[in-house]
């Protein structure tokens, strides 16, 4: 179940002084989504409206649990490496995310 | 490959940098390794660039700190994550083009903590989130949802929802399971002198108060429920014990739920090293022994900060500072004065240390944290066990230690490597078994400590690791 929660980035946070500073798309399952610089992958898909990515070794979906990287339960795949912690890396322009990865591919 | 360094700091906070600071000043050529893209830990968490004009006191603290230590020529290695420690202080460091072994003449290991979750019905539900993480976002110019609700134990819950309302994120309320204003007041001693953290949480009560936001003491989660992600949490009130007051239940409509009670000290790198470790319930757990200038049982091996017993920033600068000063008079860099430094320095830790055991007294989980799940509910997230798997390692196959119930379950054994549920195991196994928590022992951290792409676990080449290391002097 992929439910959107929309309208999560803050207005005042997205200006930037600098042209260094303006929005960027990223690839994220085939869909272009925009990321501010310094966003995390994360951030990115929160602010997309997507809070649930993963799918456990149970079938359930899961997100953002820590956000500090010490739980692993938000891995995605990026520029087809996989397990990579979604709250730790950053989005940078032209990135080819996939979500829906499941447990058992951590091995 | 390899490389020696006379310094080598683990972890980029408050802990790691001021003992890189110190140790630099002292003489010694230092190297921090730090996990992150940048430092400041969690507590020093830096915004992005683009947002630097809007960060708060304590963000600019960090930077401060942070260029301090940069500019007494510390090197600091971002986003390059320790994954092993031997006793000969050899490091295993995976930077972005594979792994180096580091060996330190003095090693200080400040590597924090990180917040302590307890199962309950729901709590895998995306939506559901520790409050570090809500600041994570929110320090990144994203809300973490519409609305939400803040559960658990300690001022962190409170001091984030006064940032999510001056974010303009509705707050649903805040649940303190510890009966604070009860307890606070034979301790009313401890807070002499305590005047910046009265005044801190008080703001944040304040903050809560003029938007109408209820703060309840003495209440917390129940269940969390759904469809994908949640959609609100049956509370109630806790008795002494943290167990629901039967009748007291309700619900409240929120689309995120942030929880922590407290924290764990992130040890796993010490123990590695052979360090003897002790048992500190009232300090977080499972800490390294050290002697006053924080060295571990292992000589060279210093410890400082959360990561070798809860005492937050404050202390972890203190730490940081005598371990750093520390580190560099073993290698016979003590600089003149160094001993009446290092008094003062201890005089100002043991006051900081009369408010941590005010501290962990007042927020100490009580028994019915972990008495919330059901048997259907997860307590291993990656590897999928519940409370009936473990209920029938106990019941069915008798495991009383942590090591059997992972032989039977896998549960610790997954991607997080335990870092999630290895704290709450014992508890649970203990409630079944009748065995101590101490006796069920705790879960082994095994290397590398961190699952990492198979390109960054292998040796990095003479020539790859040397343009990386240029990339970030």
């Amino acid at each position: 179940v992929k439910q959107k929660l929309s309208g999560l980035r803050l207005r005042h946070e997205t200006q930037g002084t600098g042209p260094e500073d303006a929005p960027f798309a990223l690839s994220v399952d085939g869909e272009e989504i925009t990321a501010y610089p310094g966003d995390t992958i994360a951030a990115a898909l929160y602010a997309a409206g997507r809070r649930a990515w993963r799918t456990a070794r149970n079938g359930e979906p899961r997100g953002l649990l820590c956000g500090i990287g010490v739980c692993f339960d938000c891995l995605v795949t990026v520029d087809g490496v996989p397990n990579i912690r979604a709250c730790q890396a950053l989005a940078q322009p032209g990135m080819v995310v996939v979500t829906g990865q499941r447990g058992e591919d951590v091995e | 490959m390899s490389r020696a360094v006379e310094v080598a700091v683990v972890g980029g906070g408050p802990g790691g940098l001021s003992a890189a600071l110190a140790a630099a000043r002292a003489g010694a050529q230092v190297t921090l390794l730090d996990g992150y893209t940048r430092p400041g830990g969690q507590y020093y968490r830096q915004p992005p660039d683009r947002l630097m004009a809007r960060a708060t006191r304590r963000q600019r603290q960090g930077r401060a700190l942070w260029q301090q230590a940069r500019d007494a020529g510390v090197e600091i290695l971002s986003d390059w994550v320790v994954w092993d420690a031997a006793p000969d202080r050899t490091l295993a460091a995976a930077g972005p083009d594979g792994t180096t072994l580091i060996h330190p003449a003095a090693l200080v290991l400040a590597t924090g903590s990180y917040e302590r979750l307890a199962a309950f019905p729901g709590w895998t539900l995306p939506g559901v989130m520790t409050s570090g993480a809500a600041q994570a976002l929110l320090y990144q110019g994203v809300a973490p949802g519409k609305r939400v609700l803040l559960v658990g134990a300690g001022p962190l819950q409170l001091t984030t929802a006064a940032e999510l309302l001056h974010a303009g994120v509705e707050v649903a309320a805040v649940l303190e399971a510890a009966p604070v204003l009860r307890k606070i007041l034979p301790h009313a001693a401890a807070m002499w002198g305590q005047w910046e953290r009265a005044v801190e949480g008080l703001e944040s009560v304040l903050a809560l108060a003029s938007r109408g936001v209820p703060y309840r003491t003495g209440w917390g989660i129940v269940s969390a429920y759904g469809e994908g992600q949640v959609e609100g949490a049956r509370i109630a009130r806790l008795d002494a014990d943290w167990r629901p007051v039967a009748g007291s239940e309700r619900e409240v409509a929120c689309d995120t739920i942030c929880i922590g009670y407290g924290f764990i000290p992130f040890n796993a790198l010490s123990r590695l090293a052979g360090a003897q470790q002790e048992w500190r319930p009232e300090l977080g757990g499972e800490i390294p022994l050290r002697d006053k200038h924080m060295q571990t049982t292992m000589p060279g091996i210093f410890a400082a900060g959360d990561g070798a017993g809860l005492g937050g920033y404050r202390s972890a600068l203190l730490e940081g500072q005598i371990a750093g000063l520390a580190a560099a008079a073993f290698l016979g860099r003590a600089g003149l004065g160094q001993e009446s430094a290092l008094r003062g320095l201890a005089r100002r830790l043991e006051r900081e240390r009369a408010f941590q055991r005010l501290y962990s007294s007042l927020f100490a989980p009580e028994l019915g944290l972990y008495e919330l799940a059901q048997p259907d509910t997860l307590i291993c997230r990656c590897e999928g066990v519940t409370l009936g798997d473990l209920q029938a390692a106990v019941r069915e196959n008798g495991a009383a230690s942590f090591v059997e119930a992972k032989n039977i379950t896998r549960c610790g054994m997954g991607e997080c490597q335990g870092r999630v549920c290895g704290q709450m195991i014992p508890q649970i196994i203990s409630r079944l078994s009748g065995v101590s928590p101490e006796q069920v022992g705790s879960n082994a951290p095994r290397p590398p400590l961190f699952a990492l792409p198979l390109h960054r676990l292998r040796a990095a080449d003479q020539a790859a690791a040397g343009r990386s290391f240029e990339r970030r002097l």
